[in-house]
């Protein structure tokens, strides 16, 4: 015991000037594995467990990838990448395989998520941050962060069952099915996200920026559209991409709403389909090392991609932010 | 022990009386792996059988899930499950699929089919000819079928759904459905195809009789109502049987759990509970 405990003072006293850890203390009390190797093994072992454990996620993300990519490429044995992309006939029970529809409903989708989605968050965000009495503010950022732990799968029923007769009483459409009831049942999923990070952004901006502001005589409003908002820029690029990433890979809320028919999403209520919801309309039912099945793990691997680009884009963002 | 000795020997009494091999031996002493999958509108048929053969069978392990009506063939051909439920005769050609060959289709229930559409719609009956119009998209308006004057949202499960199969065989007799439009959608389960009847006002679709519910119209075809006594007299002819698919003839515990479920005990008990029809009950 008073070994043990000269030893630790040892170890504490000298630890700043030592090279490596334990490097300061002596071997030398007989045993082969005495303390110091003892301390040598263990840093070694941990060492090479955090080494491993790090590679561990990147081999799952590559893996991931490889896997996808694998089976999705078989698709391009059978039908030209060309057709893939580029055509709009999707009926794989006749050998057509154009998943133009799917792509452009994706990106179509997210496009009118986000032109309802940014404004309306910002504005919630900017009204969180600036105007807000301070126990609204408490009340509200709770709430919002609970939104954002709701399941997709409650969305996309209360979507289903109150959204699309709501939607077809409002505007006497035959059904409501199509990308405006998606985009809108995405709109509230979205909206806590982006409006919670957005408000995280503003709310840093230097007290000083507000400051000078009102000295120069700017108005609140002025102040808000052309220094807090331009200021918190890359944080509400940050905020509104990782919306968008959610947007993009949603399934379940989206599938039970957009109609899944394949058919190009040319109106706001036409029932249509997107990446997702086409992969798991299907993939239960095809069969195995088909080409239909091929051509659903491609469209896989096209949502993976898009996700994980969006994602370098959102490190590009943060290190601006970091730099300003 | 002797709880368990007269449950075995009514098991054996059960497999003599429904078979006419009288090999099943001693049911008790069965033992092995029983792997099921496929069809999720046989699922709970088929929980129920594997509750109850566990118990007279305590040494077989069954594991059964479902995923679509489609892996059940598939598994059974890649040697993942022993037996693969679906709703259709896997080993014959069907509407889109092609079929397996080397599995034998072991019935094990009647499920009938019903068209269904929402409570707002006025026709009460429609004949084959007006429902293969109607799901081919020729007619769109329901006043051109007797109803009122307003646009048919035709309402069709995805590609490769068992009901969907046996829907087009029956009831549409092979023709073909349409695909694109703006008054037509697919659903991804029973369960949706439920709510977007319910919901959708026009609507027409297709459903499990087990399914139809109070705030659907289920209607008659050729006049007559879909109903089990109608299934069983050969009046309603939109009825498919479930199947269980295995490798060659079934042998060993997967023969004795598809020779448990085809027996009069279980086919006229749970099965009936469970709102499918016996098999028996078909002439």
């Amino acid at each position: 015991m008073q070994l043990e405990n000269t030893a630790q003072s040892t170890l504490v006293g000298t630890k700043s000037s030592s090279t490596e850890l334990g490097g300061s203390i002596k071997a030398g009390s007989g045993k082969k594995f005495d303390r110091k190797n003892r301390l040598l093994f263990y840093n070694r072992f941990f060492k090479i467990a955090c080494i491993a454990s790090a590679a561990f996620v990147c081999l799952i993300l590559f893996s991931i990838l490889f896997f996808m990519f694998r089976t999705g490429i078989l698709t391009f044995r059978d039908v030209s990448p060309m057709t893939f992309f580029f055509s709009s006939d999707w009926s794989p029970e006749n050998e057509s395989y154009g998943a133009f529809i799917f792509i452009f409903g994706t990106f179509a989708l997210t496009l009118l998520t986000l032109l309802i989605s940014v404004p309306l968050s910002v504005i919630i965000a900017v009204f969180l941050a600036e105007i807000a009495p301070k126990w609204m503010r408490n009340l509200l950022r709770p709430v919002l962060d609970l939104l954002v732990g709701i399941p997709s799968v409650v969305y996309g029923f209360l979507g289903m069952t109150i959204l699309i007769p709501l939607l077809r009483d409002l505007t006497g459409t035959n059904m409501g099915d199509g990308i405006l009831a998606a985009a809108i049942v995405l709109t509230i999923m979205v909206l806590p996200t982006i409006s919670r990070i957005s408000d995280d952004a503003i709310s840093v901006v230097p007290r000083k920026y507000r400051d000078a502001s009102y000295a120069l005589g700017a108005t609140r409003f002025q102040t808000i559209f052309k220094v807090i908002i331009p200021a918190a820029r890359s944080g509400i690029m940050y905020a509104v991409i990782l919306g968008m990433a959610r947007a993009i890979g949603e399934t379940m809320a989206v599938v039970m709403v957009i109609g899944n028919t394949p058919q190009l999403a040319d109106a706001l209520f036409k029932p249509t389909s997107v990446l997702t919801s086409n992969i798991v309309m299907q993939i239960a039912n095809v069969p195995f090392d088909s080409t239909w099945n091929n051509a659903l793990y491609m469209m896989g691997f096209l949502l993976l991609v898009i996700s994980l680009l969006m994602i370098v884009i959102v490190r590009l963002f943060q290190r601006k932010g970091a730099q300003q | 022990m002797k709880l368990f000795k007269s449950l075995s020997v009514a098991a054996m009494a059960i497999a003599l009386v429904t078979t006419s091999v009288s090999v099943a031996g001693a049911a008790s002493s069965l033992s092995g792996k029983i792997v099921i999958n496929g069809s999720s509108a046989l699922l709970p048929l088929t929980l129920q059988a594997a509750n109850e053969f566990k118990k007279l069978n305590p040494k077989v392990k069954i594991s059964a899930s479902a995923a679509g009506s489609v892996t059940g063939p598939q598994s059974v051909r890649k040697g993942i499950a022993d037996i693969g439920a679906v709703d259709w005769d896997a080993s014959t050609d069907v509407p889109g699929f092609k079929k397996f060959d080397g599995q034998v289709a072991n019935k094990v229930a009647v499920i009938p089919f019903a068209a269904v559409v929402n409570k707002n719609v006025k026709s009460d009956s429609l004949t084959t000819k007006q429902l293969q119009d109607i799901f081919s998209g020729k007619v769109t308006n329901w006043k051109d079928v007797g109803g009122a004057d307003a646009d048919i949202i035709v309402v069709n499960r995805a590609f490769g759904s068992g009901t969907r199969v046996n829907f087009q065989m029956k009831a549409l007799q092979g023709s073909d459905f349409l695909s694109k439009g703006s008054n037509y959608k697919e659903v991804k389960s029973s369960g949706d195809m439920k709510t977007a009847i319910e919901t959708t006002p026009n609507a027409i679709g297709y459903i499990d009789l087990v399914y139809v519910t109070s705030s659907m119209k289920a209607l008659q075809i050729n006049g007559v109502a879909p109903s089990e006594a109608n299934v069983i007299n050969g009046t309603y002819k939109v009825w498919g049987y479930g199947y269980y698919m295995t490798k060659g003839k079934p042998e060993g515990a997967v023969k004795a759990f598809i020779e448990y479920i085809q027996s009069k005990k279980f086919q006229n008990g749970s099965l009936k509970k469970l709102k499918f029809i016996p098999i028996s009950a078909i002439k």
